[in-house]
């Protein structure tokens, strides 16, 4: 055998096929897993972390003459985390008592799904649409809606989500402006939305601001919550699930995490392997056969 | 067909269609991506209609009879005029508008968005009780491990940003070293902003897969629909 050449052993071909499992056995792998554990599941705990309490007690803490809005900035392409994000925070909303409104800026399609989520959780708690929550709708405009909102929250919004003109909705008496607002809560998954709130309306108006975002874009927005413009947050299904273990009502958001954690076993097992085949082979590569 | 049995069907053939890509690109994947991207867009239009034009603009105008909205179209239609050499100057007039006016709100979100984040970047590193008590909770010596781990992580990072000193010499060593250390730090940041990207991608099959168990699946056979997910 020439020098340098790699020897060809049983431990190295492991190592080296380790390297080059074709895509589709690791794909059907982890939909395996997660397969199991939806039909099959083994419950792991879920403890919540300090951003999400820092949500609910931010809910807790609005008081009784101020409404909620809740932003659903989201869409199908992200519901597998907004829309339990978004179960969550409405359950928190009903189970409090607190008055709110969703409203929506972008994507559209955000509107429609989240306004399902709160019927169907209207009707469990017996809430009434127009008395303990309202949708105001998708209101396109982002920046130039939020500044409008802030001076006279009916004229800016007009009609909601039925067409009805919000100034009918019972709940909506004594709402003027921004003022009459306790809490905002963002649910996205895009970028900027965030920013446009702060810079408009938590800012200026030193109205409290919470959000939800998808666990990819969550990392940015930790300084944010460090400097007290965030009262709490929700990242990712993660955040969601721990809502709900809140609000004590376990959901879609429990089932992703307790499947979740298992699917991440499975790929730090295939990380280490492909790493540790790496490591060995380089060295083998290296070192010439005697 | 029960229309909400069509719709099942719908969702779920879409559901494998778009996964097909897994195995490699392919035609039907293409379909169902395209009738997505056609579905959403034909949304927005819908939306866009029934929540704001129709009621900001379309019955003020029509039975309210505020006639001067029939300039706001035709302010917006003078961005086509981009496509004629000799009235561009009417498209570049209204995107100057759209600019200043973009510009005009950028500078007043960008105080509000980052002033904060600044101050909150002053640390104490001997923090008093005072200061322990205003803040966010925690022991004394947690608050301290905090505040000292921030601050180095800040400084580091922002040498590795920091390109006027050519790392050499005893000054630009130290810098060097500094900057590399931020490039470690910085690389443990993306590592954890990927691990976050994992968590989302993979929350997003699992919701798919829990649809074609629960509600596809589930809709023939109820031992699917009752597992409790």
């Amino acid at each position: 055998m020439a020098e340098g050449q790699v020897e060809e052993s049983g431990t190295t071909g492991f190592w080296q096929r380790m390297q080059q499992i074709p895509r589709y056995y690791v794909y059907l792998l982890l939909a395996g897993v997660v397969v199991w554990q939806l039909l099959l599941p083994i419950r792991m705990p879920i403890v919540p972390s300090a951003a999400t309490i820092g949500l609910y007690e931010a809910i807790k803490a609005v008081p009784d003459d101020k409404l909620i809005v809740i932003s659903t900035d989201w869409d199908a392409s992200t519901q597998a985390e907004t829309g339990p994000q978004t179960t969550a925070v409405v359950n928190a909303c009903f189970q409090l008592k607190k008055r709110f409104a969703i409203m929506n800026m972008q994507p559209p399609m955000g509107v429609k799904l989240s306004n399902d989520i709160a019927v169907e959780l209207g009707k469990q708690y017996g809430a009434r649409y127009g008395v303990d929550w309202a949708n105001w709708g998708y209101k396109y405009g982002y920046g130039n809606v939020l500044m409008a909102m802030a001076k006279d929250i009916p004229k800016a919004i007009g009609d909601d989500f039925y067409g009805k003109p919000v100034t009918r909705l019972p709940m909506m008496a004594g709402v003027k402006d921004i003022k009459s607002v306790g809490l905002v809560i963002e649910i996205t998954g895009l970028a900027t939305m965030t920013e446009t709130w702060i810079g408009l309306i938590q800012g200026p108006y030193q109205v409290p601001f919470a959000s939800a975002y998808t666990a990819v874009m969550a990392p940015g927005y930790y300084p944010f919550l460090d400097s007290g413009q965030m009262k709490g947050m929700l990242v990712g299904a993660k955040g969601a699930a721990e809502m709900e273990v809140l609000v004590n009502r376990p959901g879609q958001a429990t089932t992703i995490m307790n499947v979740q954690s298992w699917a991440h076993v499975l790929i730090i097992a295939l990380i280490i392997l492909g790493n540790v085949g790496y490591v060995l082979g380089r060295r083998r590569r290296q070192e010439p056969v005697r | 067909m029960n229309p909400e049995v069509l719709i099942l069907w719908g969702a779920a053939l879409a559901t494998l269609g778009v996964y097909s890509i897994l195995y490699r690109e392919n035609p039907v994947s293409r379909l169902f991506e395209h009738i997505f991207v056609g579905l959403s867009a034909g949304y927005l239009v819908f939306t866009t209609w029934t929540q704001n034009l129709e009621g900001k603009w379309w019955n003020p105008m029509v039975q309210e009879r505020h006639w001067y909205w029939i300039f706001a179209p035709v302010v917006g239609a003078l961005f086509y005029f981009i496509y004629s050499r000799r009235l561009v100057w009417l498209a570049r007039l209204v995107m100057g508008l759209f600019f200043g006016t973009a510009a005009g709100t950028f500078l007043r979100e960008f105080f509000p968005i980052y002033s904060p984040n600044i101050y909150a970047s002053f640390k104490s590193l001997r923090p008093t009780a005072a200061a322990l008590a205003a803040g966010p909770g925690g022991a004394w010596s947690d608050v301290i491990i905090h505040n000292w781990i921030f601050i180095v992580i800040l400084l580091t990072v922002m040498s590795y940003f920091f390109f006027s000193i050519p790392h050499e010499g005893p000054v630009g060593r130290n810098l060097g070293r500094t900057s590399l250390l931020g490039r470690w730090f910085l690389m443990i940041a993306f590592g954890a902003m990927f691990g976050n990207t994992v968590m989302a991608r993979i929350s997003l099959f699992i919701g798919r897969v829990q649809f074609l168990l629960k509600d596809w699946l589930g809709h023939y056979w109820p031992w699917f629909a009752s597992r409790g997910f």
